[in-house]
């Protein structure tokens, strides 16, 4: 080996030592401990640990409250999806001729950077029963009838957390169309308006194209969001009343450190860890296989 | 021309709605926090108490909350040396991995983006034993090796802005007889200071408002940070709102004066984060 290559190899071992051990410390090894811990009957801090084969994965699948804590899950998946098009929509108009667009861009990603704890602690209050400000607005409308209690009826608890999840998370899918859609060149737009296109035009034809990427990115991260979504009723209803508002997620946790039921914990993680990358693999196939390969025709 | 004014006044108006729908639940939490407990019972919550009874008694509790400041200290200190740390990391490692061919640079890559893919706060089941085996429980270190490991888009940010740095610098600086350290500490890092600036407020932002991982990793009294420290304090005021309301509106404002102040950064390093998935 020359002089150089072998200062050239030194520098790229001892840059990149630190980084990936830590990575593989705190990242990729917890990752495959997680399999491993899936097929015994640990309970946290015991030295015994059992292996007790897929024990843990059938006892998963029978597990009534999980199921329903995922169903949860989709409650917040099925929301946040059709949001998308309001998204989309309010994209479009904040990069278009509109007065005060830049505050209202602002506007739009504050909740995205507020301290969701402080959120949470904040519509628990705009939703309570006591004082509430919600039942205070539909009171000054003469809605009294629809009051109901918000965030301890098991038939709409999850309603309302997700509404909270939209009002934290929608301007970051807005930011992210509006970066898309101005990526889209001026002239393309400008040569398109020459020639006639309508607004409905111009965006079905010009813009949604540009855009398929950050499309395909928003559903990704809507997905393994939902699947994912942890604090929110962590603070305001702790997954109650019962296991009412809980999710996939949220009983994981609760399986592992209030049960202490690490090996069963570790087989739901596993779960959740496969949906996502199944997901990612599908969907890659999906957007880059079939609709962009098309588009290239 | 009439048409142009409609349109533009619907427009004002459906804008004008969202500006509500983000500043209601806020502004409310306000108005409380700046009610006696008597006016929380008697005053309409989606009003102000009358002028001369406007109290700060609430903001005076939470102010002269000895964990509060604990709590400031805390998220200073572990913000401060993993923002250090993640800066240093994520710019060699994007460095090497966007201008460098090396054997087994597919399994380096392959294993940074593995740590995208896995999902967050399920990890900590297995991370737990992992910290606990280092002895990190319960001192401030636990989250800051935490910050440090995973949430790697920097990584993204960086490669992204690296990309664009011609490689004609690269080689002109080793034919002047540039070491490899040097041509990144001297040329490449300098930069990469833009991005370097979105990267830490992006990063800033979360670790402020990051929940689980302290309230995981660090209970004790003392270890508080600002949101934890918010959690203890709900816990202890139940029932009672409008002392919350004071709690709730002051740890909200650290990150919103950050984005009132970087705005620019911040969209921008949103955007830059995602895009290149």
């Amino acid at each position: 080996m020359s002089k150089l290559n072998k200062k050239r190899s030194r520098f790229i071992i001892i840059s990149l030592i630190v980084p990936m051990l830590l990575l593989i410390a705190f990242v990729v090894f917890p990752a495959f401990d997680l399999f491993r811990m899936s097929f015994t009957n640990w309970d946290g801090y015991s030295q015994e640990k059992n292996f007790i084969g897929i024990e843990n994965y059938i006892s998963m699948f029978q597990n009534k409250d999980l199921w329903m804590s995922l169903k949860n899950n989709a409650v917040y998946f099925v929301i946040h999806f059709f949001m998308i098009f309001v998204e989309l929509a309010f994209a479009v108009l904040l990069t278009g001729k509109l007065r005060a667009a830049k505050f209202y861009k602002t506007m739009v990603f504050m909740p995205y950077i507020i301290n969701g704890v402080a959120i949470s602690y904040a519509f628990s209050y705009f939703f309570s029963p006591i004082n509430g400000a919600f039942d205070a607005i539909l009171t000054s409308l003469h809605m009294e009838s629809l009051i109901r209690s918000w965030l301890s009826d098991p038939k709409i608890v999850n309603y309302v957390l997700a509404f909270v999840s939209l009002w934290r998370f929608s301007g970051y899918h807005v930011i992210l169309f509006m970066a898309a859609l101005q990526s889209v060149p001026q002239d393309v737009l400008e040569a398109a308006k020459v020639d006639g296109a309508t607004t409905w035009q111009l965006f079905k034809y010009v813009q949604v194209p540009a855009i398929m990427l950050m499309v395909d990115f928003v559903l990704f991260d809507n997905i393994r969001g939902a699947l994912q979504v942890f604090d929110i009723p962590f603070v305001m209803t702790a997954g109650g009343p019962g296991y009412a508002s809980s999710t996939f997620t949220l009983y994981t946790i609760k399986t592992a450190f209030t049960f202490s039921n690490f090996g069963l914990a570790s087989s739901m993680a596993v779960a959740i860890m496969f949906m996502i990358i199944f997901i990612y693999v599908i969907q890659n196939y999906l957007i880059h296989g079939l609709i962009l390969k098309d588009r290239r025709k | 021309m009439y048409r142009k004014a409609l349109t533009q006044f619907i427009k004002q108006i459906i804008c004008l709605g969202m500006v509500v729908i983000v500043i209601a639940p806020i502004l409310l939490t306000l108005f409380a926090a700046l009610k006696t407990k008597g006016d929380m019972a008697v005053t309409s919550p989606l009003l102000l108490p009358a002028w001369n009874r406007i109290t700060f008694e609430n903001f005076r509790d939470v102010l002269t909350d000895k964990y509060l400041l604990l709590g400031f200290k805390n998220t200073g200190i572990i913000l401060l040396i993993s923002l250090f740390f993640n800066v240093m990391f994520g710019t060699i490692t994007a460095f090497i991995i966007e201008r460098f061919q090396f054997k087994g640079k597919k399994i380096v890559v392959g294993l940074f983006f593995m740590g995208m893919l896995i999902p967050t706060f399920v990890t900590e089941i297995a991370r737990f034993q992992v910290i606990q085996g280092l002895h990190l429980y319960n001192t401030i270190w636990a989250p800051i090796v935490i910050y440090v490991a995973s949430d790697l888009m920097q990584l993204y940010i960086y490669r992204q802005f690296i990309s664009g740095i011609s490689v004609a610098l690269d080689e002109a600086a080793l034919l002047d007889g540039c070491s490899y350290f040097g041509l990144f500490a001297k040329i490449i890092f300098p930069l990469l200071a833009p991005a370097t600036a979105t990267v830490c407020i992006i990063k800033a932002i979360n670790i402020i408002n990051d929940m689980y991982i302290p309230y995981l990793y660090m209970p004790k009294n003392k270890l508080r940070t600002l949101t934890t420290f918010l959690m203890n304090y709900a816990n202890a005021q139940q029932g009672s709102w409008q002392t919350l309301a004071a709690g709730i509106i002051i740890i909200m404002i650290p990150t919103i004066a950050i984005y009132v102040f970087f705005q620019k950064y911040i969209l921008a390093g949103v955007a830059a984060g995602a895009v290149k998935e």
